[in-house]
């Protein structure tokens, strides 16, 4: 029986020898990093196969010139880079996506702290609130559209008729290219301020009640409490929510696809997404489709970073 | 804790509002709210041992007179089964686009002459030339006017064949005219009498017509007409006004021209000038119609089953056309059956006995409100019946304008879309609009030719 032992400070390896077989014995941090591997292989490989290399693939086709059934595919090198930056309405379509974006992670995050705040007290009923802000989340882009298009119609729309009811002139909400983007978002936070509650009012569950006594005990009043403990200690929680935010309000399409005639009026309501589908699915270009959309993924990239250099330090307590 | 109450109730009811709103107020102007009827996506007919796939955007109305014929045509070809998907047309064409990738497109599909470059230009479609011709099993060219051949050709070869003309005609609203004094049988010759029969049905909320200096503008409750779908109308607008969108040689676009700038200051002066039209944002032209709201309204010949079927309190007129130049001209399309190259065997025949009969039965199509592509179909209309066909072929055989038939006209018109929706909103003035809608597709013909 040879058998040989070879301890190490890292505990690395154990070598057993029987004849020719051999058993490598792992230390305990290397198993449990093996078995994390193990875990997440599954994910991985989705991941590699479905999003990774359809991104390095996107990559490639954003040198081309990509017609998407046509044999003749020239590689173009970055050109459809260097015409994006050319093109006016790619900086409209970006800046009607940044507008949107901020006024919606904004609304979006101020209504459902205030929202979770509220639910974190002891009240009557906070199942039911929970879930009844909750249910529009459940409703897709194409029902929460259409049902907002009639409420909003200038000439049919329940709104417009009840401020007329109040004396007040009607609004073209969705016709007014001062206000269009406003009235999205408007739909927006409705339609997704009940996720960010739930995930705040977890956030909020998760502070230690003794700070908060302690602070009462030094006197702070509601208004302190909230700005030098809740606040401070909500961080991580904002920053999931901002970043996520703009992740997804960024990629914004369904609603003025499908409530301002694909964008209008003119190109008020006109998103990047928009014209990455148009010019891929309507127009055949999917070598500048893909330079549009890994040009905003870079931009987002950046804008996540940003969120983090300044929202993501340690929070300790 | 009341206040956290009180803001948790205020949060209820938002969020309750998009659901429970809509049903408390059942009725909250007088006036009704129709909705076409639709098109089922999916549909299964007969139970032959050879399927077809047929894939189409016919997705309003005018698609249920479409599965009508299907059924009469299973019934007649018992070993033939026809599986079709509708749905809307930009939906439609990207599923195309996307099964001819995957080698798995439909068997035969319905597309529009301007999509048809697209297609055929990167070897999706089969030619169809031999379908077409006066021998045995061939459907007879002469049953098809000149023009509609060339439109479903491609590079000199048929790929395509014609279903159907459609197209913008006016729709009057006899009730409004007749209260307002005016005979809906005599369409306006000129642009002067259009604007003056427009003021005369234009009411703001005290019955003051725009010609009133007691006029109120921001209060109308009854429109004299609209610019309905800008592009289409401004192409006929351009066409009446002696311009054409790109040059004989095709190599130059004449969006921003004399022609162009007349067509569009036109429709411009019926909103800001003679206030006899609404901005078209947010202005639902269908509705409003049906609503009784609207005098003249420039719409498609696939009005026809909405103002028929669904609002049959409706008592309307059709006219060719609304004069916004000097000379008659109005924009058209035309449907097509086309097949994918993927089609092959048993399915290419079946498809092909499939096309023709719909080809020789296209008088049914007339139901939908299009004209029937095939002259003998036309001849055969019967006045009372179909007079909205009837006068809209008219037009069409005479005047009709065709969209470009170029590669880059859908990204060309996509363009040209936003500039006029920017101009008729008031966000840019007509000069400007077009310089730059003209810059754009420019730059796009120079691009794909």
């Amino acid at each position: 029986m040879g058998q040989l032992s070879t301890p190490s400070d890292a505990g690395l390896i154990d070598i057993n020898r029987q004849g020719s077989a051999r058993r490598v014995r792992l230390s305990l941090k290397t198993r449990e990093s093996l078995m994390a591997y193990i875990f997440l292989a599954p994910f991985l490989f989705f991941f590699f196969v479905f999003v990774l290399r359809s991104v390095v693939f996107g990559g490639w086709i954003s040198l081309h010139r990509w017609p998407i059934l046509a044999p003749d595919k020239g590689y173009v090198a970055f050109n459809n880079y260097v015409s994006l930056m050319n093109d006016s309405l790619w900086w409209t379509a970006l800046q009607n996506t940044v507008v949107f974006a901020a006024l919606t992670v904004a609304g979006t995050t101020v209504l459902s702290l205030l929202a979770a705040l509220a639910l974190n007290r002891p009240l009557p009923g906070q199942s039911f609130f929970r879930i009844l802000f909750y249910m529009p989340s459940l409703l897709s882009v194409s029902v929460v559209a259409i049902a907002w298009s009639w409420l909003l119609n200038t000439d049919f729309g329940i709104i417009n008729y009840g401020l007329q009811l109040l004396g007040l002139p009607k609004v073209n909400w969705t016709g007014d290219a001062n206000l269009v983007l406003i009235t999205l978002s408007l739909v927006t936070i409705w339609w997704g301020f009940g996720f960010p509650t739930l995930v705040f009012l977890a956030g909020l569950r998760g502070i230690p009640e003794p700070l908060y006594e302690a602070a009462k005990i030094d006197g702070a009043g509601g208004w302190a409490l909230f700005w030098y403990i809740t606040l401070p200690l909500l961080r991580p929680t904002l920053l999931f929510v901002t970043v996520t935010g703009f992740i997804s309000h960024f990629q914004v399409f369904g609603q003025p696809y499908l409530m301002t005639n694909q964008g209008g009026p003119g190109r008020a309501s006109f998103t990047v997404i928009m014209y990455i589908f148009q010019t891929a699915w309507r127009f055949f270009n999917l070598g500048y489709a893909s330079a549009m959309a890994l040009t905003l993924a870079a931009i987002l990239m950046i804008l996540t970073l940003i969120q983090f250099r300044f929202g993501g330090r340690r929070v300790e307590y | 804790m009341k206040k956290q109450v009180l803001f948790l109730s205020l949060l209820a009811l938002l969020a309750v509002f998009v659901v429970a709103l809509p049903i408390a107020a059942q009725d909250p102007t007088p006036t009704p709210m129709p909705v076409p009827s639709a098109t089922p996506a999916l549909g299964s007919f007969g139970q032959g041992g050879t399927q077809i796939s047929f894939v189409n955007g016919l997705s309003g109305s005018d698609g249920v007179t479409l599965n009508g014929m299907i059924e009469q045509f299973v019934q007649e070809n018992p070993d033939i089964s026809v599986q079709t998907e509708t749905i809307v047309w930009d939906t439609m064409y990207q599923r195309l686009q996307a099964s001819l990738v995957a080698g798995d497109a439909p068997d035969v599909v319905v597309m529009h002459v301007w999509a048809l470059p697209q297609y055929a230009s990167i070897g999706g479609l089969l030619p169809l030339n031999d379908w077409i011709g006066t021998g045995e099993g061939q459907i007879d060219p002469a049953n098809f006017t000149p023009l509609a051949l060339e439109n479903a050709s491609f590079g000199g070869t048929i790929y395509g064949l014609p279903l159907d003309f459609h197209g913008f005609g006016t729709y009057v609203n006899n009730d409004l005219f007749e209260a307002a004094g005016l005979d809906p049988s005599q369409p306006p010759q000129t642009y002067e009498e259009y604007v003056e029969m427009a003021t005369a049905l234009t009411l703001d909320a005290n019955g003051n017509n725009p010609d009133d200096p007691n006029f109120d503008p921001t209060n109308v409750v009854q429109w004299g007409t609209t610019t309905s779908w800008m592009r289409v109308v401004f192409l006929s607008a351009l066409a009446q006004n002696g311009g054409r969108n790109i040059s004989d040689d095709g190599t130059t676009v004449q969006i921003d021209t004399e022609a162009g700038r007349a067509a569009l200051q036109a429709m411009y002066d019926l909103i800001y000038t003679h206030r006899v039209a609404p901005p078209p944002a947010g202005f639902d032209n269908w509705q409003s119609f049906a609503a009784g709201r609207i005098g003249i309204m420039p719409e498609g010949s696939w009005f026809r089953n909405f103002a028929t079927i669904d609002n049959p309190q409706l008592n309307w007129t059709p006219w060719p056309m609304v004069p916004l130049g000097e000379e008659p001209a109005v924009w058209m399309s035309s449907h097509l059956f086309a097949v994918p190259v993927t089609t092959t065997g048993a399915q290419l025949e079946a498809v092909r006995r499939f096309v023709t009969w719909l080809s020789d039965n296209n008088i049914a199509w007339a139901d939908s409100g299009q004209i029937p592509a095939r002259l003998d179909a036309q001849a055969a209309l019967a006045p009372e019946t179909y007079p909205s066909n009837i006068q809209f072929a008219e037009a069409f055989n005479a005047h009709g304008v065709y969209d470009y038939p170029a590669l880059g006209w859908p990204e060309m018109v996509a363009r040209l879309d936003a500039e006029l929706d920017a101009v008729l909103n008031g966000q840019k003035s007509v000069e400007q609009g077009l310089a730059d809608a003209q810059q754009q597709m420019q730059e796009i013909l120079a691009r794909t030719g």
